[in-house]
């Protein structure tokens, strides 16, 4: 029934957040982080994803890592990826994968994932360049990549993904500080916009850091019920049940909801896009 | 020199105070630390280091040497023998423990880690708990699993963009400009460092090969007249040869380096704990020591003999002692991983091998092992005789 009014009010185009028909301009994706569990609620995200596209029809998906948990058989990306997604799949909706510490290496080369053989890669889709990277291993190679393709970058938004979080509020993980003390530079430089990240397996939105908007959206399939601890850093967070991401890009704006498995709204809001000196 | 001082030289302790510093600072201030270790890790691992692995090479030359601690080709078999049971051992521990899990895929490269064995760190730690008699053929086994583990490390993880031709080249122009200057006889230590290592330094930078063994090729051909028995020994005071003159001036800033290594290397978050961490632990505790006596066990089943009055419950305690990797596992972190959390895994695996030390203390004790029999033998003959009533 829910599903049903859901969908029924996404049609009418009247439900509040990120919702409405797309414009020219508009680019529109979800974010899951540490999905690949094939299990039951893995599936509940998924459906949830699929109702959240009648209202909001994004037409890509990003995945932040950890995508297929355990053995990464044929079957297993079957069970862990094509049959929860398969609605999204059929309606062509295009997945691009980031690595995590689950994931074997070669599934960048499963074609789904969208990765092209790399484990990090960019790419455009209208004003928006996403910036994938291998936070597994980030060696000087892939540093010097990342500098080049920032700096090269014209986009009016650029978005970066990888699995381990700069910043986190997580009892688990928590902020990978090495990490952040050579990307973050970069980041700040090269003016990029958002980053997402999962690995701690909650949700979490940072307040901005030097300029650059930072989420944790590592509970798309995992769970660690009430594995936040709030700092000063915390905008929002939300570790009671699994969720993913929504955003809207349209102009200057990026418009996000954060969704529970159940389908409440849990966090939401704005990020303007700043013209920066 | 204050004898406290005198006494961190002697015990290497420059090392552990560096990494326990590193350790506070990195859980309490991390952003601080981290940026920091990133900003000077290029001067201490590729730079630095290059002296530490010198002054291992000079221990090396001296103790093989005719006249050394370590030389005849049968204590070099049998150590061979139980360093490449015990890296094989440790791998085989570790990739299987990696196999349990899924994150194989990310942490199967680190597997030279496990390789690594300190040898500083066990001498010393083989000095108290062990016989003298088996401490050749530890230290000796400690050189050649460095050696099986660094070699693999080169070859598997070259470092920056190589340029082979050239590298080699400037190599071989190092190595012969050092072969030049023995022949002529020249007898002070800085041409050989500043020209030949120099030159190598920037020859194995551009072969991809780790620039901190520049040195190692150079050492061996500067002149040596001292007749150094033991090892880890400081040179003779008189001794006016090249390497004992290396030896002098380079120690005390080698000591600095251990320091400095330290500092920026074993800074881990200890929440970072992960398979890796877990995985090179066991792999020490119990891959490694199983593989070299195993080994053991095969070398002297085909004719090898153990060293003369060494047991067999000697040999479980060297097992032991040879599987702490510490200052040669960070090293050896450093190289196989980038900075990260898998790095940091591993780092904190790294340092958890100086837990096979502790453990090692333990079994000699309790199989009254090395030491440990010597001071019953001695307990026993100063004990007043029983005289029954």
């Amino acid at each position: 029934m829910r599903l049903l009014v859901t969908i029924v009010l996404g049609v009418l185009g009247v439900l509040p957040g990120a919702g409405g028909a797309p414009t020219q301009s508009s680019v529109r994706f979800a974010v899951i982080g540490d999905s690949g569990t094939g299990d039951r609620v893995q599936y509940e995200v998924a459906r949830q994803m699929v109702a959240a596209r009648t209202r909001m029809p994004f037409e890509l998906v990003i995945m932040l890592g950890d995508n297929i948990y355990g053995h990464q058989g044929p079957d297993d990306f079957v069970q862990k990826f094509e049959r929860p997604y398969k609605p999204l799949l059929d309606a062509g909706v295009r997945f691009y994968a980031a690595l995590g510490n689950h994931d074997n290496e070669h599934n960048r080369f499963y074609g789904p994932f969208n990765m092209g053989g790399e484990r990090y890669y960019t790419y455009t889709v209208k004003n928006v360049r996403f910036f994938v990277l291998d936070s597994d291993y980030l060696d000087p190679k892939q540093r010097t990549w990342i500098e080049n393709a920032l700096r090269n970058a014209g986009d009016d938004w650029k978005i970066c993904y990888f699995h381990h979080p700069l910043y986190s509020d997580g009892g688990r993980h928590g902020s990978q500080v090495d990490l952040r003390v050579v990307l973050e530079p970069m980041f700040v430089k090269y003016d990029v916009n958002v980053v997402f990240s999962g690995h701690d397996h909650i949700y979490e939105r940072l307040k901005p850091q030097n300029g650059v908007h930072y989420f944790v959206a590592g509970a798309a399939g995992q769970l660690r019920k009430g594995d936040v601890r709030p700092s000063e850093m915390t905008a929002a967070a939300f570790a009671q049940d699994q969720s993913f991401v929504l955003v809207d890009i349209t102009g200057d704006d990026m418009t996000f909801e954060a969704i529970s498995r159940a389908g409440q709204i849990v966090d939401s809001g704005v990020i303007h896009r700043e013209a920066r000196p | 020199m204050t004898r406290a001082f005198r006494f961190a030289i002697d015990h290497y302790l420059f090392l552990p105070v560096g990494a326990a510093v590193a350790l506070s600072w990195a859980n309490n201030w991390p952003a601080s630390y981290f940026t920091f270790a990133y900003r000077v890790s290029f001067m201490v691992n590729d730079v630095g280091m290059a002296l530490f692995f010198a002054l291992m090479t000079r221990e090396v030359v001296e103790a093989a040497a005719p006249d050394g601690a370590l030389h005849t080709w049968r204590r070099l078999m049998l150590a061979v023998a139980a360093a490449s049971g015990g890296c094989l051992g440790a791998v085989l521990v570790y990739l299987g423990y990696l196999q349990m899990g899924d994150e194989s895929s990310v942490l199967a490269p680190g597997w030279p880690i496990v390789c690594a064995t300190d040898v500083a760190f066990t001498y010393f730690v083989a000095s108290n708990i062990c016989s003298q008699r088996v401490i050749p053929f530890l230290v000796l086994t400690a050189i050649v699993s460095n050696a099986i583990g660094l070699v693999v490390l080169e070859l598997r993880y070259p470092i920056g963009e190589i340029h082979a031709g050239a590298g080699i080249a400037l190599s071989m122009v190092a190595i012969t400009a050092a072969v030049v200057m023995r022949r002529c006889d020249v007898r002070s230590f800085w041409p050989y460092v500043l020209v030949s290592g120099a030159i190598s330094w920037f020859g194995l930078f551009l072969t991809g090969l780790h620039p901190a063994l520049a040195l190692v090729p150079i050492v061996p051909f500067l002149p040596r007249t001292s007749r150094t028995r033991r090892f880890m020994v400081d040179a003779p005071l008189g001794a006016r040869d090249a390497l004992s003159r290396f030896h002098r001036t380079w120690k005390y800033p080698g000591h600095l380096v251990l320091f400095m290594f330290g500092l920026t290397n074993a800074g881990v978050v200890l929440r970072g704990v992960g398979t890796g961490t877990w995985a090179i632990a066991i792999a020490a505790l119990a891959g490694k020591p199983a593989g070299t006596l195993l080994a053991l066990a095969f070398a002297v089943a085909a004719g090898l003999r153990l060293p003369r009055h060494v047991t067999w419950r000697d040999m479980i305690v060297v097992a032991l002692v040879s599987s702490t990797g510490f200052t040669f596992a960070l090293f050896f972190a450093t190289v196989a991983f980038p900075v990260g959390p898998v790095l940091n895994e591993a780092k904190l695996g790294a340092l958890l091998t100086i837990g096979v030390s502790v453990l090692a203390t333990a079994v000699a004790k309790l199989l009254r092992a090395g030491r440990f029999a010597e001071r019953a033998v001695r307990r026993r003959a100063s004990a007043p005789e029983y005289v029954g009533v």
